[in-house]
């Protein structure tokens, strides 16, 4: 019986551990995650306008990087729950970011080939990197990861019902227009 | 071949201008309040919401002006669809779930009201609702003008006219008065009920049209090989119209991108969409069924945009003097008339439901957020908003028909508007709580001037000593209007002080914690 009970109990710190140990890295990837988007679309968005203002020289690098980072750093951003990032969305994202780059490097490589460039199946190359590459790629994957992930960054039963009784106990009140709103002292949030 | 001479499609037309009517009076019966007239109840179901979306972001330059950007430009204008893949899921990891949770909470019908919500600042709540405004007059102006032209061409209205001893020009102005009429019968009587039923009809005759359009231009190409084969070898079109990159200036082909993909994030007509699904939860599904949707929809800018060159190519066309002419001419030369006629009624469809979620929204921000960011609501939001929405659609049509160029200008840039004004505000409020309302303000402001102010330098012509805008060669003013609009959000929010511990009120602070 003993045994029996420090087996189980040796099984439950196991679990109870990994669980930690999970939940340590989940909230390691979390933290990253939100302040690295938000450094990266910090600095995307003043290299975006920097590249747009020169339009000369590696400024059209730069604004392809610009374009390939925005979309998944806002992902990444969107997908946070109380500061932390699930990890299959921040793979997500990390996996449109590399199409998005690939896809942009390559159709920089291909620029200017013109009749020379390969075909992939009578479709040339830099075509079938713009249609396939960043148009049906993402379609293939992006949808369903949110789809299948949504119950850990989305929207669980336990949030409506709490968020609906929050509603209930202020008495389904307006959107705020009946409240002096600018004077409030923590209007803009925390 | 005129329109009017195929019966078909004038019998389609009709055919669909009825079924429309009817949905607008089976709505009136269900529309009893503001919350009906604006969001549609919040009683809507996933496929519905999708469909109604796909519908409402698309309008009939989708149809017909794609295929034409496509002719003009080459495969570079694919810039523009190739974000497709991933904007739907984005906008709902981005957005969605918070602008639906807020509507959870409390009512919230419009993006200035989440603004409000978010922010707690009138003053940002109505510069949001003035671009709003502003980016509707000029979208439902130009499908006016579109409908006017489509409408004309399918029914013959100007020689109609004129057998009746009137001056032919005056079937433009009849023809959009007509269809604005159609638009007006169901958006007033249904408001977003109306709305978004006409959209999965409209929404589900484009699908079905552009899936088989895009089977018919393989055919008529020879295949993609076909296709291929006959553009690269074309002295016509040359080797730059198969290079997406040399086509155009590669920053004015990035620049679709950018504002296409992120740009979606501020446009109203798509979130207010959002705030209608009955269950939040159904957002689960709901990137899927946009993503798709869409891509199935924007089949007929590809399909006609490639096969249409490839034809003029190989001689079996005519090189077309006016670009948009492309998706015409394809479709009454190369698709069976009752095809034709369907497509027809899509392209009346794209426009009309594009039309009239612009003109409720357009109505939300006139009775509703105005006078709430002023301090003075209106009483009766129904019926104000009914009036509001015949008013707004009066007003963009008389200006579509006097001052057709103005109003086609505000049409084109009234998307970058919206991206500019409205998406830092949004997509980075909504998700990080160090942004202030001085930081929402100053984007707002920026996004709104700059964006006004630089596209009307670059596209007008009414004052011929007005200077164009100091850009770089292919630099798209809307790209560099978006992405100031986000630096000066993120370093107002930076550089400025940090807002108080206390934070939002406490169902507020639960959407922004959920």
């Amino acid at each position: 019986m003993d045994r029996d009970d420090t087996a189980e109990g040796r099984e439950s710190e196991g679990r109870e551990s990994e669980r930690r140990g999970a939940e340590g890295e989940r909230i390691h990837i979390r933290g990253v995650a939100a302040t690295v988007s938000l450094a990266v679309l910090s600095l995307a968005s003043v290299l975006g306008v920097t590249a747009l203002l020169v339009g000369r020289g590696p400024a059209e690098t730069v604004f392809a990087a610009v374009c390939a980072v925005f979309p998944p750093a806002l992902i990444a951003l969107g997908a946070t729950r109380r500061g932390s990032c699930d990890r299959a969305v921040v793979v997500t994202a990390v996996a449109l970011f590399a199409v998005l780059a690939a896809a942009f490097l390559l159709l920089f490589h291909y620029r200017g080939a013109g009749g020379e460039a390969p075909t992939v199946g009578a479709v040339p190359v830099p075509v079938a990197i713009l249609l396939g590459g960043v148009w049906l790629l993402p379609l293939a994957f992006v949808g369903l990861v949110y789809a299948l992930t949504f119950e850990r960054h989305g929207i669980s039963g336990e949030d409506l019902e709490r968020l609906r009784r929050l509603a209930a106990g202020r008495g389904a009140a307006p959107g705020g227009e009946d409240r002096d709103v600018d004077q409030r002292p923590g209007e803009a949030g925390g | 071949m005129p329109i009017l001479d195929r019966p078909v499609a004038v019998w389609t037309a009709l055919a669909y201008l009825l079924v429309v009517v009817a949905i607008g009076v089976w709505s009136a019966r269900r529309t009893r309040g503001p919350k009906d007239f604006f969001i549609a109840g919040q009683g809507v179901g996933l496929l519905v919401t999708g469909l109604a979306t796909t519908s409402a972001a698309f309008s009939g330059f989708v149809f017909l002006g794609g295929a034409g950007l496509t002719y003009r430009l080459g495969v570079a204008s694919f810039f523009i669809c190739a974000s497709t893949g991933f904007t739907a899921g984005m906008l709902c990891w981005v957005v969605a779930k918070r602008l639906r949770l807020l509507a959870e909470v409390r009512e919230i019908y419009t993006v200035p009201d989440a603004i409000l919500a978010r922010y707690g600042c009138r003053r940002a709540s109505a510069l949001s609702a003035l671009a709003v405004l502003v980016g509707t007059v000029g979208y439902l102006g130009a499908q006016l003008l579109a409908l006017g032209v489509l409408v004309e061409s399918i029914f013959g209205v100007g020689e109609m006219v004129a057998r009746w001893g009137w001056p032919e020009a005056a079937g433009l102005p009849l023809a959009m008065a007509a269809g604005a009429a159609v638009i007006l019968f169901y958006s007033v009587a249904g408001g977003m009920v109306a709305g978004v039923y006409t959209d999965v009809f409209q929404g589900a005759l484009m699908l079905g049209a552009a899936l088989a359009v895009f089977v018919y231009a393989l055919e008529a190409g020879g295949g993609l090989g076909g296709i291929f084969g006959s553009l690269a070898s074309s002295d016509a079109f040359g080797a730059d119209f198969l290079d997406p990159l040399s086509g155009v200036p590669a920053l004015t082909g990035l620049g679709f991108f950018f504002v296409f993909s992120i740009g979606t994030l501020g446009q109203p007509h798509m979130l207010h969409k959002f705030y209608m699904l009955k269950d939040p939860r159904k957002l689960k599904w709901l990137p899927l069924v946009i993503a798709v949707s869409q891509s199935v929809c924007l089949l007929i800018w590809v399909g006609v945009g490639l096969v249409v060159p490839a034809l003029v190519a190989r001689g079996e066309m005519a090189a077309l003097a006016n670009p948009d002419q492309a998706a015409p001419e394809f479709l009454l030369a190369h698709v069976p008339a009752a095809l034709a006629g369907v497509v027809f009624a899509g392209v009346l469809a794209a426009i009309m439901s594009t039309a009239d979620s612009f003109a409720n929204v357009g109505a939300a921000a006139l009775v509703r957020d105005l006078p709430r960011a002023f301090g003075r609501p209106v009483g009766d939001e129904l019926t104000w908003g009914r009036w509001a929405v015949v008013g707004l659609t009066v007003v963009a049509g008389v200006f579509a028909w006097a001052y057709g160029d103005l109003i086609a200008l505000l049409g084109t840039f009234a998307f970058g508007t919206f991206a500019a004004a409205l998406a830092p505000a949004l997509a980075i409020g909504l998700n990080w709580r160090r942004v202030t309302k001085h930081a929402a303000i100053a984007s707002i402001a920026t996004g709104l001037v700059l964006n006004l102010g630089l596209e009307f330098l670059a596209r007008q012509t009414f004052f011929p000593t007005l200077p164009k805008p100091p850009l770089p060669p292919g630099v798209l003013p809307t790209a560099l209007s978006l992405v100031v609009s986000f630096a000066v959000l993120f370093l107002v929010t930076w550089l400025g002080p940090a807002p108080p511990e206390e934070g939002f009120e406490s169902d507020v602070e639960a959407v922004m914690e959920a």
